[in-house]
């Protein structure tokens, strides 16, 4: 027997039509052009390759072998180094822009009020600018003759005609200097809604200094703090321009592993692959990561 | 707030010199953008003014930036009101996730997948069908795909702190969906849509992976036009005197827009406390 619709069924189907016709167009673009695309060159792993690296069938895991470094040449680390040096540039330059985002966020807060928005803003302003020209306006300042390479000439500790960039050290600096406003605004956020009762409770009972800061203040920022680490790492970890512009040939990171195989010799398989794998570390990374915050507490506001 | 003055002595002398380095390669590139050897010391700016290259980059760069920020701010707003009003917030299972999901992909996905991912496709898709050849139509996909999750974020924050009953308010004088939309939402909203579409073009400007990889061979903005010439022949004068005027402009506009913004608040704010007394 059909029965008529309720009013609750009848109101709940135009919100239906209300959220596709509104939210529908938006979510079908990022659908089309960015989540059907990535799930076709994830697929692209799993096929072989031909001379000119292009995807053919037969289906094989002939590029994860690839990958982990075999080859006609038997194996070889150079893949795995690339993945352990785009982890510990990630990692370093996490760290540092950690460690340098507290002496800032709360230098900030410790500014009359309507001077914080301009401190902000000035932190924020060159990560606006294109991110090609504040990479390379690094090399101005570490490149060979440049003011610090020259100083490290002077003192000894650098080779004459080599600079400080390109290198290794040249890269965890562009990527500190790229991402750390992305540290610096969440943790900012959880700073400025600070519970200062519960630092003077602290200093009622005596603590001071590092002791205080760590049992007071510490807590209460880590959901910012969880988040600018995320914000920080991940792009980092797949930063391409800067390893570009800023690391040569001994200091590749991921990026430009993956970019190689689609550009100077094809070969899209492999290139997938290394895409897969990638994908699944910064999952990886984020689901280690949310277990961990949500052991520490303040889960909710790191959650992405 | 009681930070020991001695504190903030150590917070002040970590943080300037930080300030300060921030800005340091900023101002060499500006630095070396002179030529003191040269016949005049703004030969570069010279030789730049000249480039019709330059030129041809410049304009498809702003309508690049233009083009998808208006598109995406469009399709942004929409998103972020409908996910703000329509959405069942209660509803359960992977479905009512799903709207959440999508729009996070676009910010969480590393450039260099993001860029990869849609060579790829367009360049399948153009062997299967001749459509999206590389080129600005391409890259202007792209920039829409990337900015569109952040428009609708920005609108989605300043709904969500709306008090429902407004909507209802509406409703109860007869407003119609259309109707309260131009009437209600769209003057509410009218800020978090200008900041979606500053952000836009902020995001579209700042970004070179993702266009490097969608952009074609008669698509060259002004990102890609460094970078191919620092890959060439290192950073010259002229490179320096490009990234002068492009970091110059960012900084001016921001400088611009915060003090027409922070003036509007104040006065806002003062109109507020003038009933206080």
């Amino acid at each position: 027997m059909k029965r008529a619709k309720t009013e609750v069924e009848l109101e709940a189907g135009r919100q239906r039509r209300r959220l596709m016709a509104s939210s529908g167009p938006g979510l079908a673009w990022i659908m089309l052009f960015l989540i059907l695309p990535s799930a076709v060159l994830l697929g692209i792993a799993f096929f072989s390759s031909d001379d000119y690296g292009n995807p053919v069938m037969p289906l094989s895991t002939q590029a994860f072998g690839q990958v982990a470094g075999y080859s006609l040449l038997g194996w070889d680390p150079g893949n795995i180094l690339v993945f352990l040096r785009s982890l510990k540039q990630a990692g370093i330059a996490t760290l540092v822009s950690a460690l340098l985002s507290y002496p800032l966020v709360f230098f900030i807060l410790s500014q009359r009020p309507s001077l914080r928005p301009l401190l902000l803003l000035f932190i924020v302003l060159p990560s606006w600018t294109n991110q090609v020209v504040r990479t390379y306006a690094w090399l101005e300042l570490l490149g060979p003759n440049a003011p610090v390479s020259w100083l490290g000439h002077t003192l000894g500790f650098l080779p004459p005609d080599l600079g400080m960039a390109p290198g290794g050290f040249a890269v965890t600096t562009g990527l500190a200097y790229n991402y750390l406003p992305y540290m610096i605004v969440p943790l900012y956020a959880s700073a400025e809604k600070l519970d200062w009762t519960l630092v003077e409770a602290g200093r009622d009972l005596y603590a001071s200094g590092l002791r205080l800061f760590w049992h007071t203040v510490f807590p209460q920022t880590v959901p910012g703090l969880l988040s600018g680490i995320i914000f920080v790492a991940i792009p980092a970890f797949g930063d391409y321009v800067v390893p570009q512009l800023l690391g040569g040939d001994k200091a590749m990171m991921i990026g430009s592993l993956i970019a190689n195989q689609f550009t100077e010799t094809p070969d899209w398989p492999y290139g997938a692959a290394l895409t897969l794998i990638m994908l699944v570390f910064t999952a990886a990374g984020l689901v280690a990561f949310r277990v961990v915050s949500q052991k520490v507490g303040g889960a909710e506001e790191a959650a992405v | 707030m009681s930070i020991p003055a001695s504190v903030r002595y150590t917070l002040a002398g970590i943080s300037w010199p930080v300030y300060v380095l921030l800005y340091t390669p900023l101002v060499l590139v500006a630095y070396y953008s002179l030529t003191p050897h040269a016949a005049s010391e703004w030969h570069a700016y010279q030789l730049l003014f000249s480039d019709s290259a330059v030129f041809t980059a410049l304009q498809r760069s702003l309508i690049l930036a233009l083009g998808s920020a208006s598109s995406s701010t469009a399709l942004g707003v929409l998103l972020g009101y409908g996910l703000a009003r329509f959405r069942n917030r209660h509803g359960r299972g992977w479905l009512s996730h799903l709207p959440g999901l999508i729009i996070y992909t676009p910010i969480i996905m590393p450039s260099i997948v993001f860029g990869i991912s849609e060579l790829i496709f367009f360049n399948l898709v153009h062997n299967a069908t001749g459509l999206f050849a590389a080129g600005l139509q391409t890259m202007m996909i792209a920039h829409i795909t990337f900015q569109v999750p952040y428009v609708a974020l920005t609108v989605f924050a300043r709904l969500s702190g709306l008090d429902p009953n407004l909507f209802d308010a509406a409703h109860d004088l007869y407003a119609d969906g259309v109707k309260s939309f131009i009437h209600l939402i769209l003057p509410v909203v009218q800020p978090a849509i200008i900041g979606g579409f500053l952000l836009g073009i902020t995001l579209s400007i700042d970004d070179f992976t993702i266009s490097f990889f969608t952009a074609g061979p008669g698509s060259v903005t002004l990102p890609i036009y460094i970078y191919s010439a620092i890959a060439r022949k290192g950073v010259t004068p002229e490179i320096n005197a490009l990234g002068t005027v492009m970091i110059g402009t960012i900084i001016i506009m921001a400088l611009g827009h915060f003090f027409i913004t922070s003036r509007r608040e104040r006065a806002g704010h003062f109109a507020a406390r003038g009933n206080l007394g």
